[in-house]
């Protein structure tokens, strides 16, 4: 398709240098040479050293990256992390889709409702929420007290892996404000005239959903789907806070280990190795939900 | 020749790693500065992480000082426990460290391998009164030939059991490992506990076992000088005993624990408030947050469980916390004096009191035993504990990624992943490796 | 009529949500009036008595000053990052979306990669960056890279935002004459405020709740942002805490965000159409 022999072309609107975009993209460009790069470029030099806190780095070769691959705590973590995006992404989603959609039909007390929901997301992992999260999930608390009442038998939440990652996955869930209001906002900028028009050819509430709202909605699930994958691949705060990683390591996720690695064992050479693994991979996830998603999206 | 070739570009590599951290490299001697044998105006530096009365106290002594030394003044950087290290680390090797800081015991090994890592000392003998330390104590902070932090308080780790829960169901508090064993059949009848261990941050379950094969055989888990002194097969003892304490009752398994705690501490869980738990282990300068939740019952120091022939060695004792001066001062001189003044000085002592612990300095030991500032269980604790000749804790057996080895070990052997003998083959071989790896 | 039953029937979905969604809140609110013992003893969200004194102690502190002090200091962060994120991340986000330039794909990937990246392992480097800029204690680390768009992931939402709006707008202002930032301040701001307003939102949320950042940047007590200041009196290895204190004050620090949240809250759902094209 690209011809090499010709000079590349730029499409920009009639009377608009090449340059102009590049003039607007400039705080980003500075900062990134300023700030950003060189962390970067450190951290990948780094993970081919030992390096502990208080010595100079020594240069390995591969051998971090060998002893990662035959560490089998790096796998059982790199497998808790997918598990923990599996189950938590396409959740989430749907919930604060749903919850959006409802949240955005007018009627009175509507705000009221819209501050309310978005409560749990302002708390965050704050150390009072950390508290209650917990005893919530015990095996007298209140989520078995009522599983119970309901006749359903109580669950050892924090005993066995996959509940104990539940803990966390619907805590996230629930967390889902942010989430909800790129949804809002998308919702907002749906022409009116669009359903007014399905309405009078007799649509139905799930046909203008399937129909209009959900290919209106395209590109912010698409953005919620990402910036989701990647919070929900680098999640700390959570399992750190709540389940500890236990038990064995059932939740124990990467970026735990990168923060265990380099602030507890001292191994910041490892934890560089740790860190570039990890990147490698979401930026790989990244590009196929870009390239899968081109076509639906520039429809 | 190609390996020539490797080891330009690994030179040329280093070379730029030391650009690139240009001030944690060439860490060596000649670049401290020296005291200069005056006090002069200043400002230095002095940080410590804690809860309120520790805050309080500090600060109280901090204004005594600028009144006796209203030139060199003191700014005080202080805060909570949580991120304090991640804040240190990135300080320390960022060459930013506070001039005068509190440290734990196991930091030693990390941040200071060839006694580099913070200044040493003996340099500033003019102005530090170390009369008030025995040799043993003074070598707690020692690194190589340099003495590089100083221990505020000694501490050990010890039972302390709910009194009212024991006597309520007619129990005695025990002296013995027999008598331990013996109250888990005991408590069961009444769908009670009478301990608790952890495989929390603390590594509670570990440290027990390890104090009663030390008892047993007379080793030293790990030595002072990082070499594992058990063999595999005492390995194999310390993980049988836990797994004895387990079926005994003496403890909740792993799994019950975690079912009904989550991963809060003790003091946090609804069953050690409504005494189904009636036992801790745990250091005695940390033990009043526990008594702290207990509304209707209270909490009483235990024994040191001893062997049935009487023998009770095997218990630890460890400096809980540690003063050491940043290699990076400016001021040594002035830093020196102030260390000194929080260590010596009668009165500041007296403002201190056990914030920090039971102070192991004699001076300010014997400042507080005056005025009868010495009591509680946490004291009661200490002093049963130097009655049973302890032996000091290796600072190397509190290192994070070992204490991770040892819940792991633990918690495979719980849920019953790992028989005990192949678990002790795992820790062994990862404790030894490493302790290679770090020494 | 069926209307008024959907009516009926969403309100009550709603109300049931919102008791799943306030539970927490009831909680920390009830908790704050507990002792030690209480709150971790009790499921049930009412103290057993109601004690101002957590409250009190809580804004007092137990270091030099009080928390109103530490809540200015969070306010001296959060308002410089608010108005250099938000200038920062459209006029970016504006380049990348609406023009073609050299090296653009190079640059958004760039952009991304930085989203990639764990944290973690950054800190080391950008603390000496800013160590030898000589700007530690003070909030500058903190403030500084919003002027320089470092949130990517606003500008890659403000990318997708801006590629939403109609392409009609657009000719028609340019009959119209307008010049680039005429165009992105009149057009399209106004079509994206929305998500510009998410954006001031989050900033200030994440700025209210960061940790980590300020724990490495600033020593002086001084200078603590509330975060850190919550934390002050919080020490797991010695003798604990009391929990009240530190709830209270958490619920204090909601206030503020609550508000902002309530008042921007209206901006997400209305005439898009209102701004733009008449």
């Amino acid at each position: 398709m690209k011809n090499n022999n010709k000079i590349k072309k730029y499409h920009n609107p009639v009377g608009e240098s090449k340059y102009t975009g590049l003039f607007l993209v400039m705080p980003f460009i500075v900062g990134f040479f300023l700030l950003q790069i060189y962390p970067f470029v450190v951290s990948f030099v780094l993970s081919f050293t030992k390096f502990s806190i208080n010595d100079t780095p020594e240069f390995i070769g591969f051998k971090n990256f060998k002893m990662l691959f035959s560490d089998s705590d790096f796998w059982k973590a790199f497998f808790v992390t997918f598990k923990y995006v599996i189950m938590l992404v396409p959740l989430k989603i749907a919930v604060s889709l749903l919850t959006a959609l409802m949240l955005s039909t007018r009627i009175k007390g509507m705000g009221f409702f819209r501050t309310l929901y978005y409560i749990p997301s302002i708390l965050g992992s704050n150390i009072a929420i950390v508290i209650m999260w917990s005893f919530l999930f015990t095996s007298e608390g209140l989520v078995n007290q009522v599983l119970d009442a309901v006749g359903i038998s109580k669950i050892g939440w924090y005993g066995e892996e996959t509940p104990a990652m539940w803990i966390i996955v619907f805590l996230r869930v629930w967390e889902f404000g942010s989430t909800m209001i790129i949804f809002l906002s998308a919702i907002n900028d749906i022409p009116r005239e669009l359903y007014d028009s399905a309405r009078t050819d007799g649509a139905g509430n799930i046909k203008t959903f399937f129909y209009i709202t959900l290919p209106m909605l395209k590109n912010a699930i698409f953005l919620n789907l990402i910036l989701q994958m990647i919070t929900a691949f680098q999640e700390f705060n959570a399992p750190f806070l709540i389940t500890g990683g236990n038990p064995l390591k059932g939740t124990y996720t990467v970026a735990m280990m990168i923060y265990d690695e380099s602030f507890k064992y001292y191994n910041i050479g490892y934890a560089s190795a740790l860190s570039w693994v990890l990147f490698v991979v979401i930026s790989l996830l990244a590009l196929l939900i870009f390239k899968f998603t081109k076509k639906i999206r520039s429809d | 020749m190609k390996y020539s070739k490797f080891r330009k570009f690994t030179s040329l590599l280093s070379i730029s790693l030391s650009f690139i951290f240009i001030s944690s490299c060439g860490k060596t001697e000649e670049n401290k500065i020296l005291p200069d044998g005056s006090l002069d105006k200043c400002t230095l530096r002095f940080s410590w992480w804690g809860g309120d009365d520790r805050h309080d106290a500090t600060l109280k002594a901090i204004e005594l000082w600028n009144k006796k030394y209203p030139d060199i003044k003191i700014e005080a950087e202080y805060g909570g426990w949580d991120g304090w290290t991640e804040k240190l680390n990135t300080q320390i090797s960022g060459d930013t460290a506070p001039d005068i800081m509190q440290i734990n015991y196991d930091w030693l090994i990390n941040l200071s391998k060839d006694g580099l890592g913070f200044y040493d000392l003996n340099n500033l003998k003019d102005y530090i009164d170390l009369s008030g330390y025995d040799n043993e104590i003074l070598s707690f902070g020692m690194r190589e030939d340099k003495l590089n932090a100083i221990t505020i308080s000694m501490s050990g780790r010890g039972l302390f059991f709910n009194k009212d829960i024991y006597s309520e169901i007619d129990a005695e508090i025990p002296e013995s490992w027999k008598d331990l064993i013996y109250l888990g059949n005991k408590f069961k009848e009444y769908e009670k506990y009478p301990l608790d261990l952890d495989i929390q941050s603390g590594a509670s379950a570990w440290y027990l076992s390890v104090v009663y094969v030390q008892q047993m055989t007379g080793k030293q888990f790990i030595t002072m000088e990082g070499e594992l002194g058990f063999t595999s097969d005492d390995i194999k003892t310390a993980l049988d005993f836990y797994k004895s304490l387990e079926d005994n009752h003496v403890i909740r398994s792993v799994k019950t624990r975690a079912e009904q705690d989550g991963n809060s501490a003790l003091y946090q869980s609804p069953k050690f408030i409504d005494g189904t738990i009636a036992g801790v282990l745990e250091w005695g300068s940390a033990v009043g947050k526990y008594e702290n939740v207990l509304k209707n019952s209270s909490l009483v120091a235990g024994h040191y469980l001893k062997s049935s022939d009487g023998n009770s060695s095997g218990w630890m004792i460890k400096p809980s916390l540690m003063y050491a001066i940043s290699d990076d001062t400016k001021y040594p001189d002035e830093a020196g004096a102030f260390l000194d003044f929080l260590l010596n000085d009668e009165e500041c002592a007296e403002i201190l009191g056990t914030s920090r612990g039971i102070p192991a300095n004699r001076n300010a030991y014997n400042a507080l035993e005056s005025s009868g500032k010495l009591c509680g269980i946490s004291y009661d604790s200490s002093e049963y504990l130097g009655k049973t000749d302890p032996v000091t804790l290796s600072p190397y057996f509190e290192l994070s990624q070992l204490k991770e080895y040892y819940n792991t070990a633990i918690e495979k052997v719980s849920y019953g992943i790992l028989t005990t003998q192949e678990a002790s083959e795992e820790l062994f071989d990862n404790v030894k490796k490493y302790l290679e790896r770090i020494r | 009529m069926t209307k008024n039953i959907k009516k009926v029937f969403l309100y009550v979905v709603l109300i049931l949500g919102s008791i799943f969604m306030m539970y927490p809140v009831l909680w920390l609110i009830g908790a704050s009036f507990k002792t030690n013992d209480e709150i971790f003893s009790s499921i049930w969200f009412m103290p057993e008595s109601f004690d101002f004194s957590p409250y009190i102690k809580g804004w007092k502190t137990s270091g030099a000053y009080n928390m109103g002090h530490y809540f200015i200091n969070t306010f001296k962060i959060i308002v410089p990052r608010i108005i250099f994120t938000v200038v920062s991340s459209s006029l970016t986000a504006y380049g990348f979306a609406m023009y073609d330039f050299p090296f653009k794909k190079l640059l958004f990937s760039f952009l991304m990669a930085m989203l990639f990246m764990p944290q973690t392992v950054m800190f080391l480097p950008s603390y000496m960056i800013w160590k030898s800029l000589g700007v530690l204690d003070t909030y500058i680390p903190l403030t500084l890279p919003s002027l320089f768009a470092s949130e990517g992931m606003f500008i890659f939402m403000l990318v997708q935002f801006l590629k939403n709006v109609p392409r009609e707008i657009d000719e028609a202002s340019r009959i119209d004459g307008c010049g680039t930032l005429k165009r992105l301040f009149f057009i399209y701001i106004p079509c994206i405020r929305p998500a510009l307003i998410s954006i001031m939102i989050f900033t200030f949320l994440w700025t209210m709740n960061e940790f980590v950042q300020p724990l490495i940047y600033i020593s002086s007590v001084e200078k603590y942002p509330m975060t850190l200041a919550l934390r002050m009196s919080m020490d797991s290895t010695s003798q604990g805490y009391e929990y009240n204190k530190i709830i209270a004050m958490s619920v204090v620090g909601l206030l503020p965000s609550v508000s902002v949240f309530a008042l921007a809250q209206k901006y997400f759902i209305q005439d898009i159409t209102a701004g733009s094209l008449k």
